[in-house]
Formats: C-alpha cells, structure tokens, sequence
C-alpha cells in the first residue's frame, strides 16, 4: 500500500485520532469522579470558610457542611455558628481578566459581614490574585455593612465608614470585588431570597431533614 | 539520517547548555513569562512540559515509519495534545489546587514550541529511546532556566522561596517582579550571561 496515498493517509488518521481520544477518554473516565469530588469538597470548604468554620481535612468539611442548611441550586447557606445564625450565598462578578466566583457570608439581620472566600479567579497572580490573602478577607469579618455598600480602596482602610482596604496596583480587582460584594448584599436583601434563608434557617432550628 | 550527534552525553549537553530551548533558541517564552512567578508553579509546570515533551517524542519516533508525510505535523499536534491533556487530568484529579493555580497555563503547553521543534527536529529522524532522552532533556533544559528566573521573581517579588518566608518582613516586595514584564527583563540577563559564558568557552555564538 502507498504510505503517501490518500486511502492510506486517511485510515492513518482515523485510526490514530480514534486511539489517542480512546485512551483519553477512559483516563477522563477514570478521575471524574475524583475531580468531581475534589470540586464538591472545594466548594463546601470555602462555604464553610466565608462562615468562619474552621475545617481542614476532607472528613471534618463533610462533617461540618452537614450541619448547614443549603439550597445548592440558587447556592443559599444558612448555618447556627456560635449560637448565631449565619447565612452564605455564592458570590460571582466579573474581575480584571475573568471572573471571580465566591462566598459571602453575612448574620441573619444582614447588617453585618461574617467573611468572604474566593473559589475561583483568573486576577494578576501577587496584584489582584492577593484578593485570596488572608489579610484580605479578614478584614471583612464583624465589618459592619453601611447602607450604601462597601468601599475597596488600597490604604485607605476605614472600619467606621465601611472602607477596606484594597490592592495596591490591583485597582480593577479592587473595584470589582466592591461591585460583586455589594451586588450579593443587594441580593441578600432582596425579599425572595431573604425568605429563602428565613426557611433553610426555619430547617436547621426544627433539626428537619435537610 | 541526521547529522545530530546522538550520543547521550551530546544530547544531554546540547539541551542544557549549548543548544538550550530557551536562552540560546528563545523558544516557548510565553509560559516563561506568565508561571515563573512562584517556585512551586514553575515546578510543577516544567515537569510537566519535560513529561510532555519526552513523551511526545518517543510516540512521534515510534509512529514515524507509519505516518505519510504530509499528515506529519497533525499527527504531531494530536499526540502532544494528548499527553497535554493527559497532565491537565492528573492535575485536576491530584492536585487540584494547584490545577486552579496554573489555570489555562497547563492546556497553553500545547502550543510550547519546543515540543513541537524536537518533534519535527529529532522524534522524527532518530530513534524512539534517544528521542525520549532528547525529549526528556530539553524539558529539563527548559525547567532549569525557567527556575532561575522563578526564584528571583519569587524571592524579590514576594520574599519567600517555594511559599518559605527568607526576607526579613523589612523588605518591600518589588511589585514588578510579579508582573510578567520582570521575566523578560530577567531572560534578556539569562541570555547575556549565558551567551558571555559560552564566548568565553570559545563556542561559536
């Protein structure tokens, strides 16, 4: 057979391309699960987190998680922490290069934050991917939620007046994560979801199924 | 077939050193630029452009005697997706975090010149063991030069080497070598220091 005919070079190609996505496929197949279950555990880790539930290894976040309410479908989380109760929705928003993809946590009277954590970014690593720092998100925690939203501003940190500070030369991220954040607060505040949260919080007092 | 010298110790050299992908081809610069950032991602990242790059090479030598001609370069292309792919899953399934850190970078080895340049360069003419050596080599070649730069970036960018604080909390951090500009800057000294060092040996440059 002609190594240079077309006959020969298009079974060439059909039987290579047929080899190669097979083995890959079953490789896909292999780890879905694995990876499906990593993305789960990621996801209630940082829930549990913007919560301020410390949880580290994959057994205590089951546990942990297990104790919160949630509607994973519109991503609502109410949870009893320290005898309060707290509520978490996902946060998303667009950033410098992508998008971000959060939670934010916030009390049951929504007039304060209890955290926020960040799940997924594509911002400028060690400029706006300092969002994911500790001292970044702590700064949110007990920060009380002024009427009209939060202010990320680099250095110009202010508790009282709802200021945080930002990310200096990361001033696109640092906007962004403003207009995400109060976007989510708007949402908390709206009445649907409010009620949402009052029911998912009904469930955890009732200890229901949840 | 080829007048490339395919002894290992040639090999070897000539990928580490005289003929080094990056600062003597400057080839694959883009992932040069965009992980070096921090030691631990650069790592992980050059182990798997080497994995890729060594593979590919051996499955280009082993399928060269089949392949026409003139479907050459698409066979090549598929086979290098393939271990490409091959890494991101593995990353995905066994390091998750620091899959999220690499991002998009790991599916980008894809277009890394440099597997492709010894595909067509070396897999295709030699045989499936010194291919995979050469593969193998040329990744390193690759990785040494992409940590020398990772660790200043990383030290004078951050203080910290593989996340370990080593600068006293005194330093300030230079923002700009975090940002991918401070790579170019810090490949161009690479490029000078390494092409002085080989005019001294006497090689032509």
């Amino acid at each position: 057979m002609n190594k240079e005919g077309t006959l020969y070079t298009v079974v060439f190609i059909f039987i290579v391309s047929f080899a190669f996505v097979f083995l890959l496929s079953m490789t896909n197949q292999a780890t879905i699960e694995r990876v499906r279950l990593n993305e789960e555990i990621a996801r209630q880790s940082a829930v549990l987190s913007a919560m301020g539930v410390e949880a580290t290894t994959v057994e205590e976040i089951r546990e942990e998680f297990a104790r919160i309410a949630s509607d994973e479908e519109e991503g609502l989380f109410a949870g009893r922490i320290d005898g309060r109760t707290v509520y978490a929705k996902e946060m998303s928003g667009s950033g410098l290069w992508g998008g971000i993809f959060g939670f934010l946590a916030v009390t049951a009277d929504i007039q304060t934050f209890v955290g926020i954590e960040i799940v997924d970014d594509n911002e400028t690593p060690g400029l706006g991917g300092r969002i994911n720092e500790p001292w970044f998100k702590e700064q949110f925690e007990s920060q009380r939620i002024p009427d009209d939203g939060i202010t990320v501003r680099a250095g110009e940190a202010d508790p009282e007046r709802g200021i945080v500070d930002g990310i200096t030369g990361a001033t696109a991220t640092s906007n962004a994560m403003q207009s995400i954040i109060n976007r989510t607060v708007e949402q908390f505040r709206s009445p649907e979801i409010r009620a949402r949260l009052e029911e998912l919080a009904a469930q955890l007092a009732s200890g229901g199924e949840v | 077939m080829s007048d490339v010298d395919t002894r290992p110790g040639a090999i070897l050299k000539n990928n580490l050193w005289t003929s080094n992908p990056i600062f003597m081809q400057v080839l694959g610069i883009c992932s040069a630029l965009a992980v070096t950032n921090l030691l631990t991602n650069t790592a992980i990242m050059t182990i798997g452009v080497t994995f890729v790059t060594g593979f590919s090479n051996l499955t280009v030598s082993l399928l060269k005697k089949f392949m026409p001609r003139k479907v050459r370069m698409m066979v090549q292309t598929l086979i290098i997706a393939f271990y490409v792919i091959i890494v991101d899953i593995v990353l995905k399934a066994y390091l998750p975090e620091i899959s999220r850190n690499l991002g998009p970078y790991v599916g980008l080895i894809i277009t890394n010149c440099i597997i492709m340049g010894r595909a067509e360069a070396f897999a295709q003419s030699n045989d499936p063991i010194p291919s995979l050596w050469d593969g193998v080599t040329s990744g390193l070649g690759y990785m040494g030069v992409l940590m020398v730069i990772a660790v200043f970036r990383e030290l004078l960018g951050f203080g910290t080497l593989f996340g370990f604080q080593i600068l006293p909390d005194a330093f300030v951090p230079w923002t700009i070598m975090v940002m991918p500009p401070s790579a170019f800057f810090l490949l161009g000294i690479i490029i000078w220091v390494g092409k002085a060092a080989m005019n001294r040996e006497g090689a032509p440059a």
